[in-house]
C-alpha cells in the first residue's frame, strides 16, 4: 500500500484556531444541536497507512457507542475489517469500546469543548531501510 | 570437558548422520564456528576471520544489541509465561532457566530458498515482526500439544545473566562469565566453551541439572516436529515462506517491515489451512474487543467437522490474538501496569511488539523491566527437512530485559485456551487483570454474543437512531455543499 500524503492539514486544529474561536463554535453548535458531541478526528501525525479523513470536526449522537462510532469512520474511509485502526483519545490512550459518546464527553473533552481523537494503525517494525525501490 | 575438540567431534559424527544430537553446533557460533572446520581441515584463516566480521557486522547492523549482562534482581518476583520466579535460591533459577530455555528463540536467518517473488534468501533487516509472531505460535503449539510440565532436556546453562546472590556459591555457573556469549561468536570460540558455558557440558549434566525433564523420545520427537513448522523451508507451515506468501493478501511483500496486527491475521490464516491442526484455531479480535460469541463459533466449529484425533471434545482449542495500540507516539505509562497484569496470567503466552522499528517477543517481566527474545540475531539457515536437525540455534540461554518506557505502543497480546473450561476461566482472569490497573479503560474488552450484533447492523434492530439515520445523514450532509473541511459531518 503506497504511504498516504503525510499530512492533511498543515498544522492540527487545535493549533489552526485559537481557543477563543473553538469555544465559540462549541457553543454554537451546542446550541444548535444541544445532544449531539462535537468531535475532532484527526490522523495520526506520523500515520502512514490509513488514509486522511476529508472532515475533520465531527457531530455525534451522545448514546452512539465507541463501537458503533469506529465502525463509522472505519466506513467513511473503507477500511477492511483486518486493517487494524485506533482512535485515540486525547493522543493516548484507547477508550474501552462499549463506552457510550456521552461517558467519553463526560471524562475528556477539552477545555474548548471538543472531544479530541486521533486515529492511526500500527507501526511497523524492520531494522534497515525499507526497500523502496521494488 | 575442557576443550573445543571433543564437541567438534561429536559434531561431526552428527554431520556424518549418526548421531541425532548435533549439538556442538551451538548458536553461540552463529554456524559457521570453526570447530567443525578445525576437525576436517586446517581452516584458511582468512576466510575465517571473513566469515566472522561478516557475522559480527551482520548482527550489529541488524540490530542486535551486544550488552554484557542482564542483571536479576533477587527480591522481586520475575514473571515468564505467567510463573513467578524469586531468585532467592539455585533452585529457583534452575526452574526459570528450564523454562526459558525451552521457549522456542526465532530468529533471522540467512541463505534460506530463495523466496517466492522476490530474489531475497535472508530476512535480516525486515523479518523480525515474522519471527516474533512465529515465536508466538510456537509458544502456544507447545502449550497445545507437549505436556505442561514439559521441558526441554538438552536445555543449557544461562549466559550473560547475574543473579547477584548466587555468583560466589556457583563458580561453574555462566554467572561468573564476563564475556557476553554473543560476542564471543566472533572474538574467540574457546571463550564459549568454557566449562560452565559448553553446550555439550550442559548437555552431560542434564540428569542432575534437569529433574524435571524427562527424556521422552515420543515427546522430544513432538518438540522437534513444532520446531520443524517454523523451519525456512517454503513447505514448513508455518515458516517464512509461507508467512510471506500469506501476507500477499495483506499486500505485503517479501522484504516488507510488517507490524503486529498483520502478523496476528498472518498466523491465523496460516493455522486454519493446515489440516494437521483441526484441533486448534486462532481468533484475532478487531477493535480491541473479543467476542466471546465469535470465539465460541470458531471452537465448536470441530464439532461439524468431527475427527477422532480432537479427543472427542467437540472443542477446539484457541489461541486468542488482541492486537492494541497502547499509546500515541510512546507507550501511554498507565498502561504498564495492566500489561504486567497480563503477563501474570497462565494463559498468556507473550507478547509480538517491540522497542520501536525493532521486534521483540515479550514472554515476562521483573519490576519495570520487560523479559524478551530477540530475534535480531542473523544465523545461517538450517535444514529442518533433515530428520536430527540441531534444535540448539531454535532456543536462547541468554534472557534479556528492557525497561517498559521503551516499549512501542503497537503490539498483539496473545492468549491459549486448550477447554472450553479454560476459556471461560481465561475471559474472567484477563477482564479482571485488565480492570484492575489504574487506567480508567481496559486496553481491550471481552463482550458477550457475536460481532455482527454490536456493529451499526446491531442498532439497526434497536429503537432510536438507527444507522440508516446515521448514513442518510452523512450522504446527505448538507456541508458537503460548502464543500469546507471546516464544517459538522452531522453523524
Amino acid at each position: 500500500m503506497p504511504p498516504f500524503e503525510t499530512t492533511q492539514h498543515p498544522k492540527p486544529f487545535k493549533q489552526r484556531k485559537s481557543l477563543a474561536t473553538r469555544k465559540h463554535e462549541v457553543a454554537g453548535i451546542r446550541t444548535k444541536f444541544p445532544t449531539k458531541i462535537p468531535v475532532i478526528i484527526e490522523r495520526y501525525q506520523r500515520e502512514k497507512y490509513l488514509p486522511p479523513l476529508d472532515k475533520t470536526k465531527f457531530l455525534v449522537p451522545q448514546e452512539l457507542t465507541m463501537t458503533q462510532f469506529v465502525t463509522i469512520i472505519r466506513n467513511r474511509m473503507t477500511l477492511m475489517p483486518n486493517q487494524a485502526f485506533y482512535l485515540l483519545i486525547n493522543n493516548s490512550g484507547i477508550a474501552s469500546m462499549s463506552l457510550t459518546m456521552a461517558q467519553l464527553y463526560k471524562d475528556h473533552k477539552d477545555e474548548d469543548g471538543f472531544l479530541y481523537m486521533t486515529y492511526a494503525s500500527q507501526e511497523m517494525f524492520g531494522h534497515c531501510e525499507p526497500q523502496n525501490n521494488r | 570437558m575442557n576443550s573445543v575438540s571433543p564437541s567438534g567431534v561429536q559434531y561431526r559424527v552428527g554431520g556424518a548422520a549418526h548421531d541425532d544430537r548435533p549439538s556442538a553446533q551451538s548458536r553461540h557460533h552463529n554456524g559457521h564456528g570453526p570447530e567443525p572446520d578445525a576437525i576436517r581441515e586446517e581452516p584458511d584463516e582468512v576466510d575465517r576471520l571473513k566469515a566472522k566480521f561478516i557475522s559480527a557486522w551482520n548482527n550489529v547492523k541488524y540490530g542486535w544489541t551486544v550488552k554484557s549482562k542482564t542483571s536479576f534482581n533477587k527480591t522481586s518476583p520475575l514473571f515468564l509465561m505467567g510463573q513467578s520466579y524469586l531468585f532467592n535460591s539455585e533452585d529457583e533459577v534452575e526452574r526459570f532457566r528450564q523454562v526459558f530455555v525451552s521457549c522456542v528463540w526465532l530468529t533471522y536467518r540467512r541463505e534460506f530458498p530463495q523466496l517466492e517473488g522476490s530474489s531475497l534468501t535472508t530476512d535480516c533487516g525486515w523479518g523480525c515482526m515474522l519471527r516474533s509472531g512465529q515465536m508466538l505460535l510456537a509458544q502456544g503449539l507447545l502449550l497445545h500439544l507437549l505436556p505442561t510440565d514439559w521441558r526441554w532436556s538438552d536445555c543449557h546453562p544461562l549466559a550473560d545473566v547475574d543473579f547477584e546472590l548466587l555468583k560466589p556459591r556457583s563458580p561453574s555457573r555462566p554467572a561468573g562469565m564476563s564475556l557476553p556469549s554473543f560476542s564471543s561468536s566472533w572474538t574467540s570460540p574457546i571463550s564459549q566453551r568454557d566449562p560452565g558455558s559448553g553446550s555439550a557440558e550442559g548437555h552431560r549434566r542434564t540428569p542432575e541439572q534437569c529433574p524435571a525433564a524427562r527424556h521422552d523420545p515420543q515427546v522430544e520427537a513432538l518438540h522437534r516436529k513444532v520446531v520443524s513448522w517454523f523451519g525456512d523451508h517454503p513447505s514448513a507451515p508455518f515458516g517464512v515462506h509461507q508467512l510471506v506468501e500469506l501476507g500477499k493478501e495483506s499486500g505485503k511483500r517479501a522484504g516488507d517491515w510488517y507490524g503486529p496486527s498483520i502478523v496476528a491475521h498472518m498466523l491465523r490464516k496460516a493455522v486454519a489451512r493446515t489440516p494437521e491442526f483441526h484441533s486448534l484455531a486462532v481468533y484475532v479480535a478487531q477493535d480491541c474487543t473479543v467476542y466471546k460469541g465469535d470465539v465460541m463459533g470458531l471452537c465448536e466449529s470441530a464439532l461439524t467437522q468431527e475427527r477422532p484425533e480432537s479427543g472427542g471434545t467437540g472443542w477446539k482449542s484457541v489461541i486468542i490474538l488482541v492486537p492494541v495500540r497502547l499509546g500515541g507516539e510512546s507507550l501511554n505509562p498507565s498502561y504498564i501496569e495492566c500489561v504486567k497484569n497480563i503477563l501474570k496470567l497462565n494463559c498468556c503466552i507473550g507478547i509480538i511488539g517491540g522497542k520501536p522499528k525493532h521486534s521483540l517477543f515479550f514472554i515476562g517481566f521483573q519490576d519495570d523491566q520487560l523479559l524478551y527474545l530477540d530475534p535480531h540475531y542473523c544465523q545461517p539457515v538450517v535444514d529442518v527437512t533433515q530428520g536430527n536437525f540441531s534444535l540448539e540455534s531454535f532456543h536462547c540461554n541468554s534472557p534479556r530485559k528492557m525497561n517498559f518506557s521503551r516499549m512501542d505502543p503497537s503490539c498483539t497480546i496473545g492468549f491459549y485456551a486448550q477447554t472450553k473450561k479454560d476459556f471461560e476461566s481465561l475471559c474472567s482472569a484477563v477482564s479482571e487483570a485488565l480492570s484492575s490497573s489504574k487506567e480508567k479503560y481496559p486496553i481491550f474488552t471481552f463482550v458477550e454474543g457475536m460481532g455482527q450484533n454490536y456493529g451499526l447492523e446491531g442498532q439497526s434492530a434497536g429503537s432510536q437512531d438507527g444507522p440508516a439515520n446515521i448514513f442518510s445523514c452523512n450522504r446527505t450532509s448538507r456541508n458537503n455543499k460548502r464543500g469546507s473541511t471546516d464544517e459538522f459531518v452531522l453523524l
